[in-house]
């Protein structure tokens, strides 16, 4: 073996030939980032190692895989990279370096097979390695994007259920907690409580300091509530309403403890930009078990109970009854069918008598409404006549009242001379009417009805609050020969500055003065009422007025009354109220 | 639930990305099936795609090099892609130990394997952000905290503006791009121009892109002149990538069939 060949200058010369024609073939294989001279470089070294490889002995596998490595290491990484550095080894290497030897061509092709070995080898293992980093890369950026999702979708979320201003839960988040306390399994011997909150006065702060400083002071508010309710779910439901939802009471006064605390919280003054407000709030409180009832008719139920809140006067909490619901619902119902009851005739009169009581005659009767409810019966005024007087219907009914009540006194003049005169109250609307003159002369006139034939009653707290205009509507009714009575006197102030000035002939004394009379008369209370009364007789008479005392039950009531000298009475002792056809009959 | 503007987009590596495409014609592996098919395809369309690819990324090496040369220690590099083999921070670094790399590019799988391959490396950063968005490149706090845009910097824009569309303005983004930066700094661009390609070839290569997720817009050499506004062209100026100051001069063989064109300005 002639183990190096040539001169040392030859053998550079023939490295650097061999070295340019191998860069050469594996141009454009696939990318080095290298410039030509240095890829050059780094191949003529790599024809070193060929070389020494060549010519070991033992004959080394290592240093021909370690070759294949190499040229992958530098990025000549492709199949074409093998082939071509395989041809040019093969074609080139022996002449351009000038070696021979009788088993030259056998060593070579040794080599080459361990070079090609190495290269394949570590061409796979590169490529293994970059699949593994590239989907690994990929894994990590969905993890990314996916939990950047989930970021962006609570987000998202935390937007769609809560109130942007106050940050608190909004009406879709606590329509979902709500409706999931009824979803949810074993709602058996559960109970929830709710509490709707409305400010009070928010509106004025409102118009007076600002939209600005208004949700300022919201945003004041959600954090107290927030701060001072722990963990209930506190919604803003929109404007200045909140509610709150307490799961899981076990009495009504769990509920009734967090209102409490919600009213102290909300009442804490508040300094909002630079002004210090103090707001209240009024509650509407609902606890009751979560079997038979409905998300719908709590919140139902707790919106009413605001208002009743509300109405008794704010600042405070109300509790749900059902007994009140139902009760408001039933007027509410009988408000409502009012107007048409009493366009289909569902209205008639009965008639109490009104007894003179020192001869026992037959003075007058009283006309009493009713209510021939197609459905509830027999409705008694106190059942209508507080819906009629709050929905206005009081001036139309009370008309109707009038008319009716002169039709039957025409009737039971014609029947006898000696008939009674009929008494109709008057409420306050009616009296404040200006046509009150009119259709009383229109009816008059109408049935030939001889004006003192009617009376009509007004309420001593009605005529307290009457004004100069209705004062002068009663004076011209008087002036018609009308009588004017005031019923219920000794009920309110008894001013008696007014008895004098107004046209009045009669008094009715309150019913609850003569119930006194029932007692023994030994009784002082009973005594004392007596006296009272005899005091109003008295007085009565001095201004030329009669007196008539309501709810006399006993002949005893009847008798005292008549020794202190009272005028007549009215009461179940002297006839309850009754049809016009047994009125007539005791003619 | 309509979508919020600001919800992330998911990963959909099912579409190929030119990021990993380029990958392919530079002989990586660095890519899935749905990236090779397409390369296959464009490599069809025009087999010497991938010496072109090699071509740019040469086009690539030399300027950083020139640029350390001239000075520059920090690089902003938008449209980065895979940062295999050959990228900016080995051959900076390699040439100027100080020299800092701030990496941008719009595929989150690029930008998570180049955070894989950059960890450790205190003096280069990657964001993920689209060119489109100049503002956000300049303002991101990555790129603020590594690059000091009180000294020059080098813009790398190599082979990405032919996927940004007209519609998107280019040259705006330039121009914002641009702006902050102080006289000496460098923009080093290259993009894809269909001057020198059959009608055919360059329909095949829009319609195999137009189903990647980034469509291909080619543009003409004055087109991609007026991105250097502002810039005093380096030597040879604007050119064919291989034309560009090459290592020998067998390098420029071929040339005029090299599709990219490119060059080097300098801030004055």
């Amino acid at each position: 073996m002639n183990g190096q060949h040539g001169g040392p200058l030859a053998a550079r010369v023939g490295y650097a030939t061999f070295a340019r024609a191998w860069a050469k073939s594996i141009t454009g294989t696939s990318y080095m980032p290298v410039t030509q001279a240095e890829l050059e470089a780094f191949l003529e070294s790599l024809t070193v190692r060929l070389v020494d490889a060549l010519f070991a002995e033992p004959f080394s596998l290592r240093r021909g895989y370690q070759i294949g490595a190499d040229l992958v290491a530098a990025h000549i990484a492709s199949a074409e990279g093998l082939g071509r550095t395989i041809e040019v080894i093969d074609l080139r290497l022996l002449r351009d370096l000038g070696l021979s030897g009788d088993d030259m061509r056998d060593r070579l092709a040794r080599v080459l097979g361990t070079v090609a070995i190495g290269y394949a080898r570590a061409l796979r293992d590169r490529t293994l390695d970059e699949q593994e980093s590239i989907r690994r890369a990929a894994l990590v950026a969905r993890e990314q994007a996916e939990h950047a999702l989930r970021e962006s979708e609570a987000r998202f979320r935390h937007q769609a259920t809560h109130d942007p201003l106050t940050d608190l839960p909004n009406r879709t988040l606590f329509t979902e907690r709500l409706d999931a306390v009824f979803g949810r399994q074993g709602t058996a011997g559960r109970r929830l409580g709710l509490c709707f909150v409305d400010l009070d006065g928010f509106k004025m702060v409102n118009d007076t300091l600002g939209h600005h400083i208004g949700d300022l002071l919201l945003v004041s508010v959600a954090e107290r509530l927030r701060r001072g309710l722990g963990t209930h779910l506190v919604a803003r439901m929109g404007g200045d309403e909140f509610v709150i939802l307490v799961e899981d009471t076990t009495c009504t006064d769990d509920v009734l403890k967090v209102a409490d605390a919600a009213l102290a919280a909300i009442t804490e003054p508040s300094i909002v930009d630079g002004h210090e407000l103090r707001v209240a709030a009024s509650i509407g409180v609902v606890e009751r078990p979560v079997e038979g009832t409905s998300p719908r008719e709590v919140m139902r139920d707790a919106d009413i109970t605001l208002h009743w809140a509300k109405t008794a006067g704010k600042g405070r909490w109300a509790l749900f009854d059902s007994d009140r619901n139902q009760r408001e619902l039933t007027r509410y119902a009988l408000s409502s069918a009012m107007p048409a009851a009493l366009e289909r005739g569902e209205f008639c009169l009965d008639y109490q008598p009104l007894v003179s009581l020192t001869d026992g005659a037959l003075l007058g009767v009283e006309a009493l409404v009713r209510w021939r409810h197609p459905q509830l019966g027999v409705l008694r005024p106190d059942h209508f006549i507080g819906l009629a007087e709050e929905t206005g219907l009081i001036v139309r009914l009370g008309g109707w009242v009038l008319a009716e009540a002169c039709r039957q006194a025409r009737r039971w003049a014609d029947v006898s001379p000696t008939a009674p005169f009929v008494s109709v109250n008057l409420a306050v609307p009616q009296v404040r009417e200006p046509e009150l003159v009119d259709q009383v002369t229109a009816l008059l006139h109408e049935h030939s009805l001889p004006p003192d034939r009617l009376q009509l009653e007004i309420t001593e707290s009605a005529m307290m609050s009457t004004d100069d205009e209705s004062v002068g509507t009663l004076r011209s009714l008087a002036d018609l020969g009308v009588r004017v009575a005031i019923d219920d006197f000794g009920t309110g102030y008894s001013n008696l500055s007014y008895l004098s000035k107004l046209p009045v002939c009669e008094l009715k004394v309150a019913g609850s003065f003569v119930e006194g009379l029932r007692a023994p008369a030994a009784d002082p209370a009973s005594l004392t009422d007596e006296r009272i009364l005899a005091t109003l007789v008295s007085l009565a008479h001095t201004l030329d007025l009669t007196v008539t005392a309501e709810g006399v039950e006993t002949a005893n009531q009847a008798d005292r009354l008549r020794a202190i000298g009272c005028d007549a009475a009215q009461g179940w002792h002297f006839g309850r109220p009754s049809s016009p056809s047994d009125v007539e009959a005791l003619l | 639930m309509r979508r919020p503007d600001w919800a992330p987009e998911s990963i959909d590596i099912e579409r190929p990305s030119v990021a990993r495409m380029y990958d392919y014609y530079l002989g990586g592996s660095h890519n899935f099936a749905v990236d090779r098919k397409a390369a296959q395809a464009l490599i069809a369309a025009i087999p010497e795609a991938p010496l072109m690819a090699q071509a740019n990324r040469a086009f690539l090496r030399r300027s950083v090099r020139y640029l350390v040369e001239a000075g520059v220690r920090q690089f902003l590099d938008i449209g980065s892609g895979i940062p295999t083999v050959g990228n900016v921070h080995e051959i900076a670094q390699q040439a100027a130990p100080d020299a800092r790399v701030a990496y941008v590019d719009v595929d989150p799988v690029a930008v998570a394997h180049s955070r894989e391959i950059l960890s450790g490396n205190d003096r280069a950063v990657v964001v993920q952000e689209d060119i489109r968005h100049p503002e956000r490149i300049l303002d991101h706090p990555d790129v603020r905290k590594l690059i000091n845009f009180d000294q020059p910097v080098a813009l790398m824009v190599v082979a990405v503006l032919h996927f940004v569309p007209d519609a998107a303005q280019p040259a705006q983004i330039l121009k914002t791009l641009r702006a902050p930066l102080v006289p000496g700094s460098y923009l080093a661009l290259s993009q894809a121009t269909h001057e020198g390609r059959t009608d055919e070839e360059r329909e095949q290569a829009i319609a195999i892109y137009q189903r990647t997720d980034s469509p291909l817009s080619y543009r003409a050499r004055d087109e991609v002149a007026k991105f250097f506004h502002g810039f005093e062209m380096v030597e040879p100026g604007l050119v064919w990538v291989p034309e560009w100051r090459p290592d020998t001069p067998e390098g420029v063989e071929g040339a005029e069939s090299a599709v990219y064109i490119g060059g080097v300005g300098r801030l004055t």
